[in-house]
């Protein structure tokens, strides 16, 4: 079963936004890794997020060895966050266009930080330490979101399949 | 290569937030930002547990867990492998991770929803560099010349007056310090009041701040450095705080309206508790970990200059006697209430507690018997001052008198004339009146 993202879920995850993901590995141990990038397929259910391939070795060891994985995306100028998890996510090609989101994805994240005060030089300091040519792509279909927004309603279901 | 934790100290400010990454005893991940990770010590840090959430109740269930930490500047990402301890809901720790957050809340828009239950410590187990290619942030100004700097300004000397006011000058040669303040704790030990301040329009000598309350008084009270790097909303951690009984008259605390950098740290010797000294910026960010440190330490060096030169002897020989002086004018209403010895001057609020005390016993003395001359000696064994032990505070007392004086009331002033000696000259008849 999956989730059907509604309009308003899939417009903030295309934003500009801070994602990371989490997974647990073999040893049990907790992992996270940033990610640079969010593509929602048609189908409104499936989502295809993507990472750097070296910054995220022990998150994929994980998600390979068959991790449950959680996204946890949040706007820096609102807080406003999500938290989307699943049994399991698969790898898939990177395509140019994925290479386009992802450069999208960090350089509005970049411009949201720069107009929060973060610094001009930001955006172009992301984008060195985020490039498009070492992503991987990790597809996976979301089985419950969470609303993640600090405060104390933080961590209610918006939506579980 | 092992990184060590004090080198992190930069990312463990609240700049940019970070994320904690936990697991329910079933395996399922979950990933949250946390708002606070504090440098605790070589092998610890701490997270503000604000609300009950997912992460919590993991870490309780399954106490491993990993911090990803990013470093200003440099945006390098740095991830802990971490394991829940305990969490401390009260002390010094507590304390400071509340008034921190309280700046970190602000600056984020979020003063309204943080709110710090506990601060939760764990054990950092291993530390990995996510962006090993990528240089370090720049380094911030030296703080260790910074203090070298500020002690070479400092100099010596043996009069309390002038260290109160070089203490808080040297600040700016050190550290670049434009607003700053020395508060004194009272013989109660439930309050602090202003010694001296560098920087604002109002000197604001003599004003009180409770011994718990805002930076100065969390400061003193816990005996620990309190730093907030953002401008913070929270009337607690305002510095500008209300006297203790709000009714009593008062004098504003000096400090910035807008201050978005603040540190407070105590002045002691060795486990005594002076006072504190407190300094704030118009800039985020201005005092990094090491200013911190550096600071702690100038407060242990101030704290033992005071104590040196309260324990000087007093000067034996007597200053020279003056020629009566014929006080012209009108003269001026002096009205002293018994209850909190607080002095009014034309109905204009001077002084109140042990100061208010003094100057009441010095001017009715003066009017009994023409004295002008006084020494510290005779003010300790003084029945008319039914205070407590004054021996260690009636030096602060005198300094902050002769300042309120010479700011309120320049008609009565309070001359040195040696250590432990002072004249009393007054321009203006007196009329004498207790409530």
């Amino acid at each position: 079963m999956s989730v059907l993202l509604s309009p308003e879920q899939i417009a903030f995850l295309q934003g500009p936004l801070s994602m990371n993901v989490g997974a647990v590995g073999r040893d049990g141990w907790p992992c996270v890794s940033r990610a640079q990038g969010i593509v929602v397929a048609r189908d409104r259910r499936t989502l295809t997020v993507l990472l750097s391939s070296v910054r995220s070795r022990a998150v994929l060891d994980a998600l390979d060895a068959g991790s449950a994985i959680t996204l946890v995306a949040s706007r820096p100028a609102t807080h406003a966050t999500l938290q989307l998890k699943a049994a399991r996510a698969e790898r898939v090609a990177v395509t140019a266009a994925h290479r386009a989101a992802s450069a999208r994805c960090v350089a509005g994240f970049g411009a949201e930080l720069a107009a929060l005060g973060y610094g001009d030089d930001l955006a172009t300091a992301l984008a060195a330490l985020l490039p498009t040519d070492d992503l991987t792509g990790l597809r996976f279909v979301p089985e419950v979101v969470f609303d993640q927004t600090p405060g104390p309603q933080a961590g209610r279901v918006l939506a579980r399949a | 290569m092992k990184i060590p934790l004090e080198s992190l100290r930069s990312c463990l400010d609240g700049a940019v937030p970070a994320v904690v990454s936990t697991c329910s005893p079933d395996g399922i991940p979950n990933v949250a930002y946390a708002s606070q990770v504090h440098y605790v010590d070589a092998a610890h840090v701490a997270l503000s547990f604000q609300f009950f959430s997912k992460t919590r109740e993991n870490v309780l269930a399954h106490p491993y867990a990993q911090v990803q930490v990013i470093e200003p500047g440099s945006f390098r990402h740095f991830r802990l492998r971490v394991r829940y301890l305990r969490t401390e809901t009260a002390g010094p720790l507590f304390e400071y991770m509340k008034a921190q957050l309280a700046g970190i809340a602000a600056q984020t828009g979020m003063d309204k929803v943080f709110v710090l239950r506990g601060a939760d410590v764990y054990q950092v187990l291993d530390i990995e560099n996510v962006d090993p290619h990528l240089p370090a942030a720049p380094p911030r100004p030296d703080a260790l010349l910074g203090l070298r700097r500020t002690l070479d300004q400092l100099g010596t000397c043996d009069d309390l007056a002038v260290l109160a006011d070089r203490a808080l000058a040297a600040l700016t040669h050190g550290f670049g310090i434009r607003h700053a303040q020395l508060a004194m704790l009272d013989e109660t030990g439930n309050a602090l009041y202003t010694l001296a301040s560098l920087g604002y329009p109002a000197s604001g000598v003599g004003a009180e701040v409770a011994l718990g309350e805002g930076l100065i008084g969390v400061a003193a009270r816990e005996r620990i450095p309190v730093r907030i790097n953002h401008r913070t909303g929270d009337y607690t951690y305002h510095a500008a705080l209300r006297v203790a009984d709000p009714a009593t008259p008062r004098i504003a605390l000096p400090v910035l309206t807008d201050a978005h950098s603040q540190i407070a740290v105590p002045v002691v010797d060795g486990e005594c508790l002076l006072g504190v000294l407190y300094a704030e910026s118009e800039h985020d960010a201005f005092f990094g970990h090491a200013d911190e440190d550096a600071l702690q330490i100038y407060g242990r060096h101030l704290g033992a200059l005071v104590s040196r030169i309260a324990a000087l002897p007093d000067e034996e020989s007597a200053a020279l006697p003056l020629p009566r002086t014929q006080p012209r004018g009108t003269p001026l209403a002096v009205r002293y209430f018994a209850h909190d010895h607080s002095v009014f001057v034309d109905n204009g609020y001077l002084i109140k507690g042990v100061a208010g005390s003094i100057l009441w016993t010095l001017l009715n003395e003066h009017l009994a018997s023409g004295r002008r001359d006084f020494c510290n000696r005779e003010l300790r064994r003084d029945p008319r001052l039914p205070l407590p032990d004054l021996s260690d505070n009636l030096e602060t007392r005198l300094i902050l008198l002769q300042r309120r004086l010479a700011e309120r009331c320049p008609q009565i002033a309070l001359e040195k004339t040696g250590r432990g000696r002072f004249r009393l000259n007054i321009d203006r008849p007196l009329a004498l009146q207790s409530a």
